[in-house]
Formats: structure tokens, sequence, C-alpha cells
């Protein structure tokens, strides 16, 4: 196998190069104009002032899951594991039992997703057969004090509510 | 081996037995033919169509292979154009009235209807009427559950209660895509085998309210074992898993075949005693009412044994026969006395002929056979002797009431080898929990006289010895399993061919001398 080899030239090595000095004052100029720039006019800044300025999250973004729910609020999850048994990071948890409110038969009892260990992939969308969980709450960053608080139970996973109208959803790549 | 023939399926010979129909036929070499309403324990019925195979030169040209017998020379069509067609089309009917339930369905995963859509149909619906709703959820007793929407009508739980328990409460009642299984009126199944139409049903149709919505059945690890519920030894399927940060946990048993002891089946009771498994558990070594750990209880044993004058022993019939032979080693060298005394576990006139037993214990032939004592007046005469008790796992609660057993023991230090954190085992001086039968390797001889082997299925957490290593750790001379399995071979010749673990698995038949020694 002969593989295409292509010479690069070396740069640096002329002698005002190899003097160093003048390059680092070369340099220096520029880092100093950016700075004084800078100083006098930070309106030209590509700088967001995050957290004041929020960046604008586009509709086929995975940010925190979130379980949906039917026109008469009950959740529309049957607890059919797909989700769980296509999570690459483990971090689904599903406890299922009988459903109460005449639906169907089956729903989830307990829900839980351990953010510490979601990897955010969308397996869990792309697996569900009734677009019951979703990524589209527009939450990017999850904070907290300590590991019990990234843990999400089925309360909180059904009150977080889309961030898109559906057809935003939709055309987002859903 | 029986007698076997040759015959051609797509036109490669193959060598099949004799006396078998198509479908078990060509089957046992590993070619599927698919099928819905045969079962080998119940015979063809030849209602779903699904098996049908093309005869190639053969009048007629095509019959369902359930219902034919292979004979030597036929030529068996799978894969023709004709066949496939109808394979499609079976499938096309089976589907047009089954609701998409798959999500919410305990059979998904298991479920033959879901299997065969996907070798060999995947058609799309081209129904443009409503499908035909029926009754869902529909408690047929003895915790089944129907759902007529899911039902294909092979008929083989109808079947199974006709023929097999002969209690006869189910029916197909109306036609064609009316046509329902149900029972009659207020009176709902009610024998002791009923949750065997549970694995039977090749749909979601019948489920098991007990399993219903516990686990996925493809989450479920499955491990081979021996129920343990009463003498008749059933092979079964230990389903067990490991959730995340959570115990190993049994979540069925499931009746394997074993045509020499239990058939296709098993009965209900064996069934859920899974539960006893993972319920009630003993977790921890208790010295009086404190919790200490395992080496130091141990210690305290020790201590106790050399304190005693005299110590009596008393074995569970439920043990295997390696612990059982374990036990009689330490007892022989603690010169205590040994009994297996334990009339408790028969209930009178419980069994039934098919697979239920009298006898509730799954070992007390090995009792028998390594020549244990197992009389009331000579454990009761031991126990009033001794200063010591040492019970391996005798539920004593079964034979004695409580203050029956106060009475008994009432001079009597009592250290308990233990699965089950219960009254017994509370009355105990010293407590030491030991693995259930889903734990732990070991053979045992049924009421048949066939000994058969298991291996340990479940892993607990809280990581319980088996009775044998307890027994060694006490000072009992057989250290390891093979020593055990050694010793046990002086007392049966049949082994002397065979090592723990390539024992075959339909069981080893003891000979006529053997049988002997075991109902002596």
């Amino acid at each position: 196998m002969s593989a295409k080899v292509k010479t690069m030239d070396r740069k640096g090595a002329s002698l005002q190069e190899r003097l160093y000095l003048i390059e680092i004052f070369k340099g220096m100029a520029t880092t100093f104009g950016h700075f004084f720039r800078n100083l006098l006019d930070n309106r030209k800044l590509y700088v967001r002032h995050y957290p004041e300025v929020q960046p604008e999250i586009p509709a086929g973004w995975r940010g925190r899951h979130r379980l949906t729910s039917h026109a008469d609020g009950t959740v529309k999850c049957v607890a059919c594991f797909m989700c769980q048994t296509n999570c690459p990071a483990n971090c689904i948890m599903i406890k299922a039992g009988e459903r109460q409110d005449g639906k169907t038969e089956k729903m989830p009892v307990k829900f839980t997703i351990d953010l510490l260990e979601c990897i955010y992939c969308g397996y869990c969308v792309e697996a569900c057969p009734l677009d019951a969980i979703r990524m589209d709450t527009g939450i990017f960053s999850v904070t907290g004090n300590n590991r019990e608080s990234f843990i999400l139970e089925l309360p909180e996973l059904l009150a977080s509510p889309g961030a898109y109208s559906e057809e935003e959803y939709k055309k987002g790549g859903a | 081996m029986a007698d076997t023939i040759k015959l051609f399926v797509n036109g490669v010979e193959v060598e099949v037995e004799t006396g078998k129909n198509l479908i078990d036929a060509i089957g046992a070499v590993g070619i599927e033919i698919p099928h819905l309403c045969y079962h080998p324990a119940l015979g063809a019925d030849g209602n779903c169509r699904m098996c049908l195979v093309g005869i190639e030169d053969g009048r007629p040209p095509l019959v369902p292979a359930c219902k034919t017998p292979a004979q030597a020379g036929m030529k068996v069509l799978l894969d023709a154009a004709h066949i496939k067609k109808i394979q499609r089309d079976v499938m096309e009917l089976e589907l047009i009235n089954h609701p998409t339930d798959c999500p919410i369905c305990d059979q998904a995963g298991e479920c033959k209807l879901q299997d065969y859509y996907m070798t060999y149909g995947r058609p799309e619906s081209r129904m443009t009427v409503p499908q035909v709703q029926k009754s869902k959820k529909l408690d047929f007793g003895c915790g089944v559950v129907h759902d007529q929407e899911r039902c294909v009508t092979c008929g083989r739980c109808v079947r199974f209660c006709r023929e097999i328990t002969k209690t006869g409460e189910l029916g197909i009642i109306n036609r064609t895509d009316d046509a329902r299984v149900n029972i009659f009126p207020g009176r709902p199944i009610n024998n002791r085998y009923a949750l065997n139409v549970v694995d039977l049903c090749p749909v979601g149709a019948m489920t098991s309210k007990d399993f219903r919505f516990k686990q996925r059945v493809w989450f479920l690890k499955k491990a081979p074992g021996i129920c343990h519920g009463c003498a008749k030894g059933c092979n079964i399927t230990i389903e067990h898993n490991r959730e995340k940060y959570q115990d190993d946990i049994i979540y069925r048993f499931r009746p394997r075949l074993n045509r020499q002891v239990n058939g296709y089946f098993m009965c209900d009771a064996g069934r859920l005693s899974y539960r006893q498994e993972n319920e009630g558990r003993l977790l921890a070594a208790r010295l009086g009412s404190q919790i200490r750990p395992l080496e130091d209880v141990l210690a305290a044993c020790t201590r106790e044994i050399e304190q005693a004058g005299k110590i009596a022993i008393l074995l569970s019939p439920n043990c295997s026969l390696e612990q059982m032979v374990a036990v009689k080693a330490l007892a022989a060298k603690l010169q205590a006395s040994l009994s297996g005394f334990s009339t408790g576990y028969i209930k009178e006139g419980d069994g039934d002929g098919l697979l239920i037993e009298d006898d509730k214990a799954a070992n007390r032939a090995g009792l028998a056979l390594l020549g244990i004592d197992c009389s009331r007046e000579s454990f009761e005469k031991a126990v009033r002797d001794a200063q010591l008790l040492i019970n391996f796992n005798n539920d004593l609660t079964r034979t004695y009431s409580d203050s029956e057993l106060k009475k008994l023991l009432k001079d009597t230090k009592v250290i308990i080898a233990a699965t089950h954190d219960d009254r017994l085992s509370a009355m105990a001086d010293i407590a030491i929990p030991v693995a259930t039968s889903s734990e732990y390797a070991g053979s045992l001889i049924n009421c048949h006289n066939i000994l058969q082997t298991f291996a340990g299925a479940v892993s607990r957490n809280h990581k319980p010895a088996n009775i044998g290593e307890i027994a060694a750790k006490l000072g009992s001379p057989l250290q390891s399993r093979a020593e055990q399995f050694a010793e046990l071979r002086k007392y049966l010749s049949v082994l002397k061919d065979f090592e723990a673990d390539t024992v075959p698995a339909e069981g080893l038949k003891l000979n006529e001398s053997e049988a002997a020694n075991v109902t002596a």
C-alpha cells in the first residue's frame, strides 16, 4: 500500500522568526489591540452575557426530559419499558403498576431518571411508541447542591412543560 | 433413542425419530414449523392452520404438520412460495382483530404471534372496518387474567382444563370473529394447576395476576432449578433479575420439561413458592438478639459445642444430599445424635396423583438413603438428653405448636441455621442465615427415586452461606462440595461415573437395590 505523502513546509525557519522577540511583539500587538478596543467600546464583543442573556435553544435540541400527558391530564406513558431497555447509560428506572384512570391497563408507578448518569442521547425519545417521553423542555443546564437533586421522579417529569409549540417540535426533527 | 427414519425437508435429507408428528420430529433437529394451537402435551388440534406444509408428490399436497406423522422418504416443503404465502395469510388473518397491546402486554418478548409476525409475515393491515371489541382484563380465578381481544382461539387453555386437569372450566363460545374463550357464568377456574394456562397461551391472552406488570420478560435471567415445594421435585426455570441498586429477586418459577419427572407442567403452589425465596429471609447472623458478624457467631457456636455435654443435631428433609452427608459427618465427629424428624412436612391426603405429593419435603428419600433416623421418639429423647440442639433449617413449627416447642426446648440451647426470620429462629439462642434452594448447588432424590442435581441461580446481597459450608466451619470433615459428593458415591453406586456437574439433566433413575435402600 502506498500512501499519498504530502510534505509540509516547516515554518519559523527564517532569521526573523528565529529571533523570537519580533514575533512576540507582533503577537502582543494583536492581544493589546483587542484589549484596548474592547476597553473603550465593548458593544462589539463576541461574548454572551450569560446568565442575564439566555441562548436561543432550537426545537431539535435534546434538553432535560419530560413526560407528556393526554389532553385530560393523564400520563401518556404506559410503562412499556422501551426507553429503559434502549437506554445505553442505564439511567431510567421504571416501576409499572395497574392503571386506575381507565385509559389502558398499565401505567408507571415510579419513573426515575438519574440525570447524573444520562448522556442525553435521545434514544429514549426515539424508542417511545407513544410519544410519552420528550426532551423538549429547553432546559439545557441542570444544577444542584447534592446528588439526590439530579434524580428526577414522576411528578417533576410530568410537571415540566414543553418549550415549543407542537409544529415547532415536529419541525425540529422529532 | 428411538428408531430413526430419513426424510427430506426443502430437499435436504434429515434423520428424525419415528412415531412423531412433523412438528416434533423436524423440530427436534432444529427446523421450526410455526404453530399456535399444537402443544406436545395437549396433542394436535389443527385449528390454527399455521403449520400447513407442502408434501411434494403427495396426496393431498398440503397438510397440517401437527396431524401428519413423519414417514420415511417424505418430501416436506417449508420454504416454497405457496407455503410462505399461506403462512403470511394466516398471520394476516390472526392479526385482523388483534389489538396493538404489545407495550402493555406481559407476553411481549415471548409471544408467538410477535415472533411469527417478524419471521413469517409483516403484513400491513388491509382492514378498513373497525376492529371487533371484546372484553379485557377478565378475572378467571386462580390468578389467571384473560384478555379476549388478544386471544387467537387456539384452544390450548380449553384443552388443558379438559384433558389434563379434567375440570373443564373453560370453553370457546360464539363463532368466527366473535369467538372468545370464557368461563361458565359464576364458575371461575378452580384447579390447582390453573396457572399453566398462562404458560400454554402462545399469545398474551392469559396473563398471571401475580406476575402482571412486575417485569418485562427480556430483563429476566433464566436458570434451571428444582422446585422444593414437595417430594415430586418438578423441574423449573428460575427467572430472576437484579434491578439497578436492588437485590437479586426471583420474579417467577416456570415449569421446565422433564418427561421423567413432571412433564411440561407444575402446580400453582410450587409456582408461587418463589415468594418464600424472596420474602421474610434471615439476613444477618444473630447472637441472642444482637446482630453480629458471621465469624463471631460461628466462634460462639464452637464454644457452645465445646461446653455442651450432649448435642442433638436436626436436619431438614429439604436439605440437599451434599448438605446431609456434611451434617452427618459433623454429627459423627461431635458424637451427636442426628435426626431428620419432620412429620409436620407431610400433609396427609393433599396429593392428587398428578404432580402434587403429600410430602412437602423435597428430599426425604435422601434422609432414608443416608440412614438418618426420623422417628419422633428418638428425636424427643435426644433433645431431652442434650444441652445443645443444632437445627439445620428444619421448620419445627410445622410439627409442633409454639407451646409444645417451648416445653420441648426449655432446657436446651438452640443453634439454628435458618433461611427465614420467623418464630422459630426468633426462639433460637444463635441464628445463622443460610441459603435457600435457589442459591446453592446440590442434589435431591424425589419420591420416584430419581436423583436430580441443580445449580445455584440467585446471588443475594446478604450472601447467605450453604448449610454444607456451615457444617464444614463447625468442624465437619467434608470441607467442599467435591468431598461431599465423593462421600455420596459410597451410598449411591449409580454416581460412580458422574461428577456433581455431569449428572444428566433429566435425572438419574436409581436402580433396584438403591431404591430398596431408600425406601427401607
